[in-house]
């Protein structure tokens, strides 16, 4: 265990880097003709297959068509390498802006449609290949493939086999360090958020579409290199090495390794590459072994190996550190938070139809700063269309509403959260596989950018503002109690922590107004007590705070303002005093008047027509 | 209202406990339903009631406690056993099936009752007797019918399985007044008929109206149990402090 | 129009595929990725049944058909219904038809194998273009499989159980519909119908491991154009693909069949992503 935990300490870039480091002196450690093409088989598919676990595992979606990328990259160099471009850095330059731009055109229509026809429009692009290259047979080779191919050089200089092992391993440890830099970035986190749920993405501010193009696109670099690459390897490319065969190696390669992890790309690419891909010597048994193969690694496997590990590690983890505390709630008193404005959130006379059924009729609401407002209502009466609405994810019939006076409405839902408003869920929304206060600090995504190349070079700007995200997500933690629980994945937590730390995501990037949907339901009553002084304290601060809420107890001691609505119109708005003696209300929530006479005669009516009903 | 009763219940909760994944919704919930009665459930939203049936149907795992329908433990038998056991379950929102007409909705209402064509059709022709209008749209997809007909033809659905309980889980959301009336009208109708009925309602008023049992829920828990004649604590229970005015309800 | 019929029977060819996805997607909102070669197994066992045993064309077709239901229904036991996140099915599915690739080719052999069509081999023909006895009972089958399916699943409970499981799982279990078996029924039967269409594909396209891909992805394409779930959607999916690539490999030349196939099925999916015949219901939060 004291050995574990030395191994523990050491973090995790350094075993990757030592890795890196033991490929690249293999050569002169007696490595065999064969040993060593099969070594730079795997790291080209393993760059294919890091590109595809971009947008199948961090950004969740289906999408295909790397082997696409992947054959024009190689056509790219062939091509360059034929008129005499042969050096490999010009080759790989050409080859990765190459796929980049076919990653880029052909993922704009694909990545509209999502999930099964996303995955077969990209698996078609795939089989596509053969015949754009007999389109062009005089360029390509058409069916015959691309040959003719020179050696290649590198700044002049002839690549010999140990050379170009070389240079497939350094471009592969490149791209692998650039994709840890990705993914462990912000960025990461982003992705993550965005294959949890688009909503989720969009209520903090992310454009889905963009986030999703930037992730197939970054993918279609890696596969290109790797075109880039194979053709230098055999000097020889032809349309066969690009087929719907190679497509799903990539694919099951992706998953046995574990789509969502960085180097399961490697560990998967390794495991087809020296499995099923070794017994070529009978075809028809690799067919047949490659097909178990992928039936029983997909039933066993939930997550590929890389989950397996992480299970493993955590497992370790615990037992050499039992002392980890995941129970108690808070440490030492709570921080204040530091003043702030909060916004004005108007709606004005908004209603909503859904075919004939009006779900909102001319509601107008007001919240201030400073203030906390209720929304309250019996099921169906309109509460989750008003929030969606003041979200972005209706378009309002008619009526306004604004934020400090600039319109809301007509925004997209991640326009809605970039100009301010920050929400939670009712069933907390929390991505998997990140840390709490990765997941706390994704609430500054958008408020604080840095681009994607700032992240893979990790330039000054990345870092202070990595530094801001965590020293603001460490504040934020501490405010709801959960300061003890930052390196503790988010969604193990317990639903009353997952509740609190949607809290302080919303509340990270100090919103003009805070949506609370239902906060309070599912917890127990400390939490609530917690949860009902946090939002005093954000009030205090002077943040708006719109809370939607069951919780009758909690509404009339937390509320400043109490808005009800039945039947998708507003029947009053008050203080809670007022509201908790108002007959309508009193009516619409137990279907009685609770003045006395009124009561009679209206259960003498009841009562009448279930007898006149027993009659008929 | 005479009924028939019988002193061994058809539905018998005791002490359930059940929720969704980690988040436990319903902590500790017991109460029986007999036959030809009305037992309703109330309680303010988010009270437990929907998740209590789900459990009681087998759509959610009882994480405590037991269900016993007509003497039988069914705590663990799936959901489509308990239907062939004979119980069926509306749940809210109308859930009948869009793209089927109404008679094909009612034919597969009779799904577990291995019945000829014919019996089949006649069990149908009974529910139309019992809701007239449904009788002359027998052959119009159920989605283009109107809400309140939406539920006359779930609850129908749901007799066709020729149940001994019939659950209930708000009949009346999203209807008009009057048409909740209707519908109650008809649910007092089935009462008749002598089978069980647990009724969901937030309409307290016009359930408490058909009801025989009144059992009120709050955070999970039963905070009122009563006969439907003797409810002086309504309000109390819903908003868990004396209330500012008088008592809630009077029941005549 | 030698040409036309051609490409109606390569479309029926396609919409038989997408009506046997079909199938399994009503039931249980996944694919069999696999379903094209249970067809092509049919295929080969149609071969073997009427031209190495020689055997009468009912018992072959009772051969086929039962061979290819009990591997499908196989497949959803050891394949399908363990497997607990749907990104995986795709990947065992996957599995299983390239291990159904490999099988073939171990047992058959790798050469193309000329099963004999029982309706004869002539060529007849019809409005002035040429076309075998096949392709006309490929049309046929096509319209009427999709037709006694709309139908029937209209007309008996089981198939009324299936819509209404497609519709709302939920509530079908609630009227006592077994949910699980009903979904194992429907993969068995679309394998015992993948058995029963080799009969008639197999003749058209020859039987040949390699088949399954190439009809995989079409009928995919099928479905995507006509939408999912939908059984005339099929019909209208495969008739457009089937014409597509008959024209264009005719007067654009062969290597832009599945170009113009592709361009067709963006443009279509960016105006109804949904497909023709499927409505996209209203967001919900």
């Amino acid at each position: 265990m004291v050995l574990w935990r030395t191994v523990r300490a050491v973090p995790g870039w350094i075993l990757a880097l030592a890795l890196g480091l033991v490929l690249l002196v293999l050569p002169w450690a007696g490595l065999d003709f064969s040993a060593s093409r099969q070594i730079q088989l795997t790291l080209i598919l393993a760059l294919v297959v890091s590109g595809l676990n971009l947008s199948l595992g961090y950004a969740g979606e289906l999408a295909l068509g790397q082997a696409a990328m992947y054959a024009s990259g190689a056509y790219i160099a062939g091509l360059l390498s034929k008129a005499g471009h042969t050096d490999i850095l010009v080759q790989l330059l050409v080859a990765g802006l190459g796929a980049l731009a076919v990653g880029v055109v052909t993922g704009i229509p694909g990545l509209r449609l999502g999930s099964w026809s996303l995955a077969m429009t990209s698996f078609f692009l795939v089989l596509l290949v053969p015949d754009v290259l007999a389109i062009f047979p005089r360029a390509t080779g058409g069916r015959n493939g691309l040959s003719g191919i020179q050696s290649p050089t590198l700044f002049g200089t002839l690549l010999d086999g140990t050379g170009f092992y070389l240079v497939i391993s350094v471009v592969a440890i490149l791209w692998f360090a650039v994709l840890r830099n990705i993914v462990t970035s912000r960025h990461g986190i982003a992705l993550r958020v965005l294959k949890q749920s688009p909503v989720l993405a969009a209520s903090t501010g992310i454009s889905v579409f963009r986030m999703k193009l930037l992730a197939y696109a970054l993918g279609a670099i890696p596969a290109g290199l790797a075109g880039a690459l194979f053709a230098n390897l055999d000097l020889y490319v032809s349309p066969e090495a690009f087929s719907f065969t190679f497509a799903t190696t990539v694919l099951s390669a992706s998953i046995l390794g574990g789509s969502a992890s960085v180097y399961g790309a490697l560990v998967g690419a390794a495991v087809m590459q020296f499995g099923p891909n070794q017994s070529s010597g009978f075809q028809q048994y690799a067919l047949v072994f490659t097909g178990v193969f992928l039936v029983v690694g997909g039933v066993l496997l939930t997550g590929g190996l890389a989950r397996v590990c992480r299970v493993l590690v955590t497992r370790l983890d615990r037992m050499a550190q039992p002392e980890v505390n995941t129970v108690a709630t808070g440490t030492g008193p709570a921080p204040n938070i530091p003043p702030y404005k909060g916004a004005t959130l108007r709606i004005r006379d908004v209603s909503k139809a859904f075919g004939g059924n009006q779900a909102l009729k001319d509601v107008s609401l007001e919240a201030l700063p400073g203030t906390v407002t209720a929304l309250i209502g019996p099921n169906g009466s309109g509460k989750t269309t008003l929030l969606n609405m003041v979200c972005g994810f209706y378009r309002t019939d008619s009526g306004e509403i604004t934020l400090d006076g600039a319109p809301l409405h007509g925004l997209t839902s991640d326009g809605v959260a970039r100009a301010g408003v920050a929400r939670t869920f009712q069933t907390p929304n929390i991505p998997a596989g990140v840390t709490v206060l990765e997941a706390v600090a994704s609430g500054r995504y958008t408020g604080h950018r840095t681009s994607v190349l700032a992240a893979v070079l990790r330039t000054p700007r990345f870092r202070r503002v990595r530094h801001e995200d965590l020293r603001e997500a460490e504040r934020m933690l501490a405010l709801v109690g959960l300061d003890h629980l930052r390196d503790t994945e988010a969604v193990s937590l317990p639903l009353g922590m997952r509740r609190l730390l949607e809290v302080a995501r919303a509340l990270i990037d100090a919103p003009g107004v805070l949506l609370l949907d239902e906060a309070a339901s599912g917890l127990d009553e400390h939490e609530v007590e917690r949860l009902a002084s946090l939002i005093r304290q954000i009030r205090d601060a002077g943040g708006t705070v719109v809370l939607v809420e069951h919780n009758f107890r909690l509404v009339l001691a937390l509320a400043d303002d109490i808005a009800v609505l039945a039947h998708g119109q507003l029947i009053t708005t008050g203080p809670p005093e007022a509201i908790e003696r108002d007959p309508r209300v009193l009516s619409e929530y137990l279907g009685v008047d609770p003045a006395p006479t009124a009561a009679h005669t209206s259960t003498d009516r009841m009562t009448g027509a279930a007898t006149s009903g027993e009659n008929t | 209202m005479t009924t028939q009763q019988t002193d061994e219940p058809i539905l018998r909760v005791r002490n359930l406990g059940t929720g969704y994944g980690d988040l436990r919704v319903v902590w500790d919930v017991s109460f029986d339903v007999w036959p030809g009665r009305l037992t309703v459930l109330l309680g303010r939203n988010g009270a437990g009631k929907t998740t209590t049936l789900r459990a009681v149907s087998g759509l959610n795992k009882a994480t405590a406690g037991s269900v016993e329908l007509g003497g039988r433990d069914i705590t663990k038998a799936a959901a489509h056993t308990r239907v062939r056991q004979g119980m069926a379950y509306v749940q809210e929102g109308k859930r009948v099936f869009h793209a089927q007409t109404v008679e094909q909705n009612l034919l597969l209402g009779g799904y577990t009752r291995r019945l000829k064509r014919t019996e089949l059709r006649q069990e149908a022709e009974r529910m139309y007797e019992l809701f007239p209008v449904l009788g002359d749209k027998r052959s119009l997809l159920a989605g283009t019918m109107s809400g309140g007909q939406q539920q006359m033809l779930a609850i129908a659905q749901a007799m066709m399985a020729g149940p001994r309980l019939l659950m209930l889980d708000e009949p009346s959301g999203g209807l008009a007044p009057v048409i909740v009336n209707e519908v109650m009208e008809r649910v007092g109708l089935l009462k008749e008929t002598g089978i069980g009925i647990l009724l969901v309602e937030q309409a307290v008023e016009a359930s408490i109206a058909v009801a025989d049992h009144v059992t009120v829920l709050d955070m999970g828990r039963v905070v009122l149990a009563s006969a439907a004649d003797d409810l002086d604590n309504l309000q109390d229970a819903y908003f868990g402090r004396t209330p500012a005015q008088g008592s809630a309800s009077r029941d005549s | 129009m030698t040409l036309i019929w051609g490409g109606l029977a390569l479309g029926a060819v396609y919409a038989l595929v997408a009506v046997c996805y079909n199938i399994v997607f009503i039931s249980s909102k996944t694919f069999n990725f696999a379903q094209a070669q249970l067809i092509m197994v049919g295929a080969f066992v149609a071969y073997t049944g009427l031209v190495t045993w020689k055997l009468s064309v009912p018992l072959v077709m009772l051969l086929a058909v039962a061979s290819v239901m009990a591997l499908a229904a196989i497949e959803e036991r050891l394949a399908v219904r363990p497997v607990k996140d749907p990104h995986n099915i795709l990947v065992t599915t996957l599995g299983v038809s390239i291990l159904l690739n490999g099988a073939t080719q171990l047992v058959w052999g790798t050469q193309p194998l000329n099963v004999p069509f029982f309706g004869g081999n002539d060529v007849l023909e019809l409005f002035g273009g040429q076309i075998y006895p096949v392709e006309i009972a490929l049309v046929l089958v096509a319209v009427v499989l999709v037709w006694a399916l709309t139908r029937l699943s209209r007309r008996f409970l089981v198939g009324l159980a299936l819509l209404g499981m497609s519709e709302d799982r939920e509530a079908a279990m609630l009227r006592g519909v077994n949910v699980r078996r009903l979904a194992f029924g429907a993969f068995a039967f679309s394998g015992a119908v993948a058995g029963l269409l080799g009969m008639f594909v197999g003749p058209k396209t020859f039987a040949v491991a390699t088949l399954g891909a190439s009809l995989a992805l079409k009928g995919f394409v099928v479905l995507a154009i006509g939408g999912f779930g939908s059984m005339p959607g099929t019909l209208v999916g495969g008739l457009v693909v089937g014409l597509a690539e008959a024209l264009a490999a005719r007067y654009l030349g062969g290597e832009y069949a599945n170009i113009t196939v592709f361009v067709i099925l963006i443009t279509i999916l960016l105006v109804r992503p949904a497909g023709l015949f499927v409505r996209v219901r209203e967001r919900t939060v």
